[in-house]
């Protein structure tokens, strides 16, 4: 559900798109477990590899512009990645909290 | 998701619509939801699943398909009575939360585009004000003048209209004569009970951006509850 604290990161994509930006949107899809951000919550990633909003506490976030641009390289318009929990060492991509989530990438084309 | 969709989404939040924006995860085709419309044909067969969901408010995939359905429900619209010191810090954490604001003060002074630039403000005693404002159960109402005159009346229109939210401010004393005029006023004491005087939660601070923060933390608090 969103209500009126929605974080407007839909009208930042159309911003991009009016700036001739390629622009793939990332929604959380599922959780389970502890993970820091809701279903539903986005990030919008562009083709210069700019990123706005958040799909985690910024533990995966570095890894879903990777994945945006891997998306955009090979021509496609939607792929579903899932993150579990990250094992000790430092910087490893993951969920530091222990939860999982899934994302959905789509595309605006 | 299409480029045409997106604009289409942004237009219904922008009119305040209830919709849910429904995507199908496997094919990665999407359409907009709403109560009592027909669905795009590639969501014909999964519509009594998705009417469901939607009913629920929840954002997340529809049990045993690959549908995932986003709901935007009606945004929560904020009266501002007072056009004073506190409400200009209000304006500006209500930019961060998305709020909808329309400020009353039939004061010209204070009333003024400068002070509110790009907000809705009405010149108008609220009386006269409320009948420009269409109100129900997702508006809150904060009162800031401390002036019968001007808060009680618009005080009066909320209870009336069960407005989910409701604030004033002013010291306790101000607080009790406030009660003991809405009772004369015909108002029971459970009605009256569910105004907030003095309005906010206690965070100590008592400059206009510290009342200001005291009073958008409730408001989002009684969101959650309604």
């Amino acid at each position: 559900m969103k209500n009126s604290f929605d974080e407007k990161i839909l009208e930042e994509a159309q911003d991009w798109l009016s700036a001739k930006r390629n622009v793939i949107l990332a929604t959380v899809t599922q959780t389970w477990g502890s993970s820091p951000r809701p279903v539903g919550s986005r990030m919008i990633i562009n083709d210069k590899g700019d990123f706005s909003g958040s799909v985690s506490g910024g533990c995966v976030e570095t890894a879903v512009v990777r994945e945006c641009l891997g998306l955009l390289k090979d021509k496609k318009t939607h792929k579903k990645i899932e993150f579990k929990v990250s094992n000790e060492s430092a910087w490893e991509i993951g969920l530091a909290c222990g939860g999982e989530i899934a994302i959905f990438l789509e595309q605006i084309n | 998701m299409k480029k045409q969709l997106l604009k289409e989404i942004i237009e219904k939040k922008e009119k305040k619509i209830e919709f849910a924006i429904v995507t199908d995860l496997q094919n990665g085709e999407s359409c907009i939801f709403e109560k009592n419309k027909p669905i795009d044909k590639n969501f014909e067969k999964y519509k009594d699943k998705i009417d469901l969901h939607f009913r629920s408010k929840k954002d997340g995939i529809i049990e045993g398909t690959n549908i995932f359905l986003e709901t935007y429900i009606r945004p929560i619209k904020i009266i501002i009575v007072g056009a004073v010191h506190i409400a200009q810090y209000l304006v500006n954490f209500a930019k961060s939360l998305n709020f909808e604001i329309s400020i009353i003060d039939p004061r010209g002074y204070f009333a003024t585009e400068k002070r509110f630039p790009n907000i809705k403000v009405i010149n108008k005693w609220p009386k006269e004000a409320f009948e420009d404002i269409e109100t129900n159960q997702n508006s809150a109402l904060i009162a800031l003048t401390h002036d019968p005159k001007i808060d009680d009346p618009a005080l009066q229109h909320a209870l009336k209209n069960n407005f989910f939210y409701i604030g004033a401010l002013g010291s306790k004393k101000t607080h009790e004569n406030r009660c003991k005029r809405l009772k004369e006023a015909g108002f029971k004491d459970d009605e009256i009970k569910r105004i907030f005087g003095p309005i906010g939660i206690k965070l100590g601070g008592r400059s206009a951006p510290e009342i200001a923060l005291s009073i958008v933390a409730q408001l989002v608090s009684e969101t959650y509850k309604k």
